[in-house]
């Protein structure tokens, strides 16, 4: 049967390279979502407009808003407007934050007498506010430190391993070759068999000899190559053009995929098991990817959920899998660090397969 | 093995709907045999258990020396099948999809293309091996569908309205296809609306509700009924008997 199994692989990929919208969508889509995820999706906190209101106009006073802007965390505009017009500018969008420093600032700090100065920021944009709070209050500790001869009792470090400079795309792109991997495998597996279902070509392979599990393997295999092939594009095209770094194994990396494949290409085979059109199988791989994105940590971090929520990404097997593409890239983890989540892809991927593979054979049979 | 296809009793049962009730028919090898009915008799049924695709819920016959209740899978390897529908892959060319088949058959790339040569002076396929099938006018495809039917050199073929939406001359052309197929042994089992394809056929079997309710020689028939022709024959015949069960 080794013929009919390389003769279904050579169809398949014929008929994918002749369709034009097909290609596009394989090897555009991973550019495409790379490049906007890279770019927008930025949760890096840069360039805070702080609107600064300085009463006492000293030196010193001068030195800390000078302080502000360095490594380009903060810009800070000097103002003449009065004081009750500090909310116009978080209104129209002008200001994210604004300081005000009192008239006696320098003089309290010449007695040793701590200062009070004013930190009011846009909560509307929540993110970015609890960033740039943190960012003020190191560069007032540092500040500080120049006119206190004792330094404070309790100091803190901060130290950002593994992305020290917090680049929101070191954390995009990982996210993204687990999303692609998803969502074209499910996608096109679930399309791809219900198309011959569709058009009858299943009907005509049905009288043939065919063995049930050569067919499901040479359906499969194809997509599974598509598959690994996005995430080389996706991996070439972040580490040349956002250099990304990548500190782990490679191979480590694309066995793991290799292993988590057959997760998605169960899931896709049951939606095609459980639909008639190629719309269906379309719609249901859709939600399928929108429920996978959304609790697997993509965007927001699991221990943000509320409990019950944190539960049920237990069942989104790509979750597992995007805790180990960011943990090879970034950190550079091994196989043993992994033995948690390769358990659960082993046992999702056994038992989804299996179960949509029985299904699979007893309705074409 | 005496005969081609030889059913006694066969039965498909859906629930408590039957849609194949208790036929029997033999039909000899090289005979090409008429297997005509209403839309919904249950002709799609039966001839998807005489292909192996479903097994009968009662009675018991072979197809090519295979039982059907036991080796369906061996009756796959025997026969050849084309549907109304052309169920070829329209991206592929008529070569590609004929290649594909001869892989999913076991045929290796030397038998497959001696066996392309064969059927493109039988078939007259030269000007569609190397075309899209999904750009190809439907007597063409109906051509392509054909040779795939017959690329393992299957001794029974099953024709599922063969014919559907093809002009006059290539119905013409089709059968006298299937004539010089009968003359070389093949056993043709074809299903089709239009009447004056029946009177091509050997012998023709007509089924209605589940039933075959007349059986022979498409002149006799028409004389048996003393109707004009086949045609009003299988019309007064339907009619006649619908009112009882429907």
């Amino acid at each position: 049967m080794r013929q009919a199994l390389f003769g279904l692989i050579r169809k398949e990929f014929i008929q994918v390279f002749r369709d034009r919208n097909m290609l596009r969508l394989i090897f555009l889509m991973p550019i495409i979502q790379l490049l906007l995820f890279g770019y927008v999706v930025n949760i890096d906190v840069k360039d805070i407009d702080l609107d600064v209101y300085d009463f006492d106009r000293s030196s010193e006073s001068r030195e800390l808003v000078q302080a502000t802007s360095a490594n380009n965390y903060f810009t800070p505009h000097d103002t003449v407007i009065a004081l009750r017009n500090l909310e116009d500018n978080f209104q129209n969008s002008s200001s994210d934050m604004a300081i005000i420093i009192p008239h006696d600032f320098s003089e309290k700090l010449m007695r040793k007498e701590s200062p009070t100065i004013a930190l009011i920021s846009d909560g509307s944009n929540a993110n970015s506010t609890a960033i740039g709070t943190g960012y003020m209050a190191q560069i007032v500790q540092s500040f500080t430190k120049g006119y206190y001869w004792v330094e404070p009792p309790l100091k803190i470090r901060f130290d950002v391993l593994y992305n020290p400079e917090a680049e929101s795309v070191y954390y995009m792109v990982p996210g993204i070759v687990a999303t692609l991997l998803t969502m074209i495998t499910v996608m096109l597996t679930s399309m791809a068999i219900v198309r011959e279902r569709e058009v009858g070509t299943l009907e005509q392979l049905l009288v043939t000899p065919i063995k049930g599990r050569v067919l499901l393997i040479g359906k499969l295999i194809p997509f599974a190559i598509l598959g690994l092939l996005e995430i080389v594009i996706a991996l070439t095209a972040g580490v040349l053009w956002f250099q990304v770094p990548f500190v782990g194994s490679p191979i480590l990396l694309f066995a793991l995929a290799g292993l988590y494949l057959i997760t998605p290409l169960g899931i896709g085979l049951f939606f095609s098991n459980v639909t008639s059109t190629q719309q269906q199988a379309m719609f249901f791989a859709w939600f399928f990817s929108v429920f996978a994105i959304l609790t697997s940590g993509f965007f927001t971090p699991i221990s943000n959920m509320p409990m019950w929520m944190q539960y049920i990404t237990y069942l989104n097997p790509m979750r597992y899998f995007m805790e180990i593409v960011r943990a090879i890239m970034m950190k550079g983890a091994t196989l043993p660090d992994l033995t948690f989540q390769v358990g659960v892809l082993i046992f999702y991927g056994i038992s989804i397969f299996s179960l949509s593979a029985l299904r699979f054979s007893k309705r074409t049979a | 093995m005496s005969h081609a296809v030889e059913i006694n009793k066969l039965s498909r049962h859906f629930g408590s709907f039957k849609a194949v009730d208790e036929i029997s028919l033999t039909v000899s090898h090289g005979e090409i045999f008429g297997f005509l009915g209403a839309n919904g008799a249950g002709k799609t049924t039966a001839i998807r258990m005489l292909c192996g695709l479903l097994l009968p819920t009662g009675g018991n016959g072979t197809v090519a020396g295979c039982d059907i209740m036991k080796e369906p899978e061996k009756i796959k390897t025997k026969i050849g099948y084309m549907s109304q529908k052309f169920s070829l892959y329209g991206e592929l060319t008529g070569r590609e999809n004929i290649n594909f088949y001869g892989s999913v058959y076991g045929m290796n790339k030397r038998e497959i293309s001696s066996r392309i040569d064969e059927l493109t002076e039988k078939l007259q396929l030269q000007d569609l091996l190397h075309r899209q099938s999904h750009s190809l006018p439907v007597g063409w495809r109906q051509r392509l569908a054909l040779a795939v039917a017959l690329l393992h050199q299957p001794k029974i073929i099953f024709l599922d309205e063969p014919t559907g939406g093809v002009d006059p001359i290539f119905r013409r052309k089709f059968w006298s296809t299937l004539y010089d197929l009968g003359e070389e042994g093949i056993t043709i089992f074809v299903t089709t609306h239009y009447m004056d394809e029946a009177e091509y056929c050997g012998r023709i079997s007509i089924m209605h509700q589940g039933k075959i309710v007349e059986m022979g020689k498409p002149f006799d028939l028409v004389a048996r009924h003393k109707a004009e022709n086949l045609e009003q024959m299988f019309i007064g015949l339907i009619n006649e008997r619908g009112s009882s069960g429907a």
